[in-house]
């Protein structure tokens, strides 16, 4: 294996992606070949590094610290209101119309059972005796005199 | 870059692990981050990303095509070209530190 096999092979995949065989194939030559070993080394270093720089932590910038220490102050300051009145807050809205709209239910059930006494009385008047059921005898015939039946008759023709 | 660009912890971590690779025990994993940031800085933002999810993260090629919206080959020809930079920098400072060190 010459030297551009090596480097090709170490160049082509992670380290910690090869072949055991493959890795012996690389260290049997490194051992022999010179620049090899040096980049066989430079290999597993940069390796090392890579994964070091991979598992690094990056620090928050001081704004994000800035940011999130002001977040939780505002959450802090709202907790400490009250949880009826925020319950009050949050539901104000939905409270108001359903009184709203039971006001309306309660003005339109008044006014459908408004015309229904109007009837009631209208049918009392009809129940009153007409000329018609006196003088067919009809209904009330047990409760009127002869006087009233005759009456009745010759009002309505003179009437005429 | 050379030996005369890093700080002393990068000098002295380079030291450290160029004796005996076989042991890569890295006591100070900042400093080998903060040496890691400094080769990288040789490649382009894309390269850079590619190599540190396939060699940092372990990545495969088809995870970091889809991530980046990449093909698979230009994944693989990117990573391909960071990997051969970085060994290359690496073998330049590793060079010029061993020649410090002979003196």
């Amino acid at each position: 294996m010459n030297d551009k096999h090596i480097t090709e092979l170490l160049d082509n995949t992670p380290l910690a992606s090869l072949s055991v065989s493959e890795l012996e194939q690389i260290r049997s030559h490194a051992h022999v070949c010179e620049p090899c070993r040096d980049a066989f080394a430079a290999a597993q270093l940069s390796a090392v590094m890579l994964k070091e720089r991979a598992q690094a932590v990056t620090e928050p910038s001081p704004f994000f610290q800035t940011r999130v220490m002001a977040a939780w102050r505002e959450q802090q300051a709202t907790e400490s209101v009250p949880a009826l009145w925020r319950l009050w807050k949050s539901a104000r809205t939905l409270v108001s119309s359903m009184a709203l709209t039971t006001a309306a239910l309660g003005a339109l059930s008044f006014m459908v059972s408004a015309p229904t006494t109007t009837t009631n009385v209208m049918d009392q008047t009809a129940s009153a005796p007409s000329a018609e059921s006196v003088i067919f005898g009809q209904d009330n015939d047990d409760q009127l005199t002869y006087e009233q039946v005759l009456n009745t008759i010759y009002v309505d023709d003179e009437d005429k | 870059m050379t030996v005369s660009d890093l700080t002393e912890e990068e000098d002295k971590w380079l030291e450290q692990h160029l004796p005996d690779l076989e042991e890569k025990s890295v006591e100070n994993s900042v400093v080998a981050a903060d040496l890691a940031d400094r080769l990288l800085s040789v490649l382009s933002p894309e390269d850079q990303q590619a190599l540190l999810m396939i060699d940092g993260e372990q990545a495969s090629i088809k995870e970091v095509a889809e991530a980046t919206g990449w093909s698979e080959s230009k994944v693989k020809v990117r990573a391909f070209r960071a990997r051969k930079k970085i060994r290359e920098a690496m073998e330049r400072l590793m060079g010029s530190k061993r020649e410090v060190m002979s003196r």
